[in-house]
């Protein structure tokens, strides 16, 4: 998708800021529902991401599944559970959070040295040359829809009894006492 | 220069879903971190299809799997919690020892 410059930037900068303090008020925040709203910022952020990379059938979906449905449906679990136990809740500083943070930083730090060190343009180049440019006949949804209908079948229709099955447990594990 | 930002990000957003997932002692805010690891997931699958697979777009596909199984085990994991809650008064991980008698 051709974007001009300063939406494109403006999108990059803004789902860039979203998903950082999101993800930090994710996890940070003490009370439950605050976190379920940043999650569903990150969310909103995330979808943000997926239309400068020519995806937007992609950002729809993630907008309409993980905002309309996934975050709804933890905002509700949040408000039936949540009583008065999050002010119980102590946020103690205790060592197994150092030894985790520690780890986790270890992780994103040894990530992302060799996202830094590699060339891709290069690998960009070498791919992209073994392609046939040929011109967008078919957008991103009719593509989409044509790998699903086609080479993609079976584990489209494995998806599909799989969220089935799991949403008829979920129905009957919730309602029965 | 696009594609190291993203990335980044979506490795920024990995290690503190995991940071959150160990050490969160609320189950449905492991749940949160669980979602926030399968969107770092799906930034890198748009991403890398975006860039390097432009003509077939096969990544896409794979995030949209992503998001169905992502829905499913949210249905799930917070039917789980319910009911464990509608049993022991308490969402906390750290206490929950249903399996233990």
């Amino acid at each position: 998708m051709d974007l001009p410059g300063p939406i494109h930037d403006f999108l990059l900068v803004f789902g860039g800021l979203g998903l950082i303090l999101g993800g930090l008020g994710v996890v940070l925040l003490t009370n439950p529902i605050f976190s379920a709203f940043s999650l569903g910022l990150v969310l909103v952020c995330t979808s943000l991401f997926h239309i400068p990379s020519n995806s937007p059938f992609v950002a729809a979906a993630q907008l309409l599944i993980y905002v309309g449905a996934i975050n709804v449906l933890i905002v509700f679990a949040v408000m039936f559970i949540n009583g008065s136990e999050y002010y119980k809740d102590f946020h103690l500083w205790t060592v197994g959070d150092g030894v985790t943070s520690l780890v986790c930083t270890s992780i994103f730090v040894s990530l992302i040295t060799p996202i830094l060190d590699t060339s891709w343009y290069g690998i960009l180049w070498t791919t992209r040359s073994n392609q046939i440019i040929e011109q967008d006949l078919i957008n991103n949804g009719q593509q989409i829809g044509i790998h699903l209908s086609t080479d993609f079948f079976l584990p489209f229709e494995l998806i599909s009894i799989i969220l089935l099955v799991s949403l008829i447990g979920a129905i009957a594990m919730a309602r029965q006492y | 220069m696009m594609l190291e930002y993203v990335l980044v990000l979506s490795a920024y957003l990995l290690s503190i879903g995991i940071y959150g997932l160990i050490t969160s002692r609320n189950m449905v805010r492991a749940l949160m971190c669980l979602e926030l690891i399968l969107n770092a997931v799906n930034i890198n699958f748009v991403t890398f299809s975006d860039l390097f697979d432009s003509r077939q777009l096969k990544g896409d596909v794979f995030s949209i799997f992503v998001i169905a199984i992502a829905a499913a085990e949210a249905a799930i994991g917070l039917a789980i919690v319910s009911s464990i809650h509608r049993n022991r008064k308490s969402t906390r991980i750290n206490q929950s020892n249903l399996l233990n008698k």
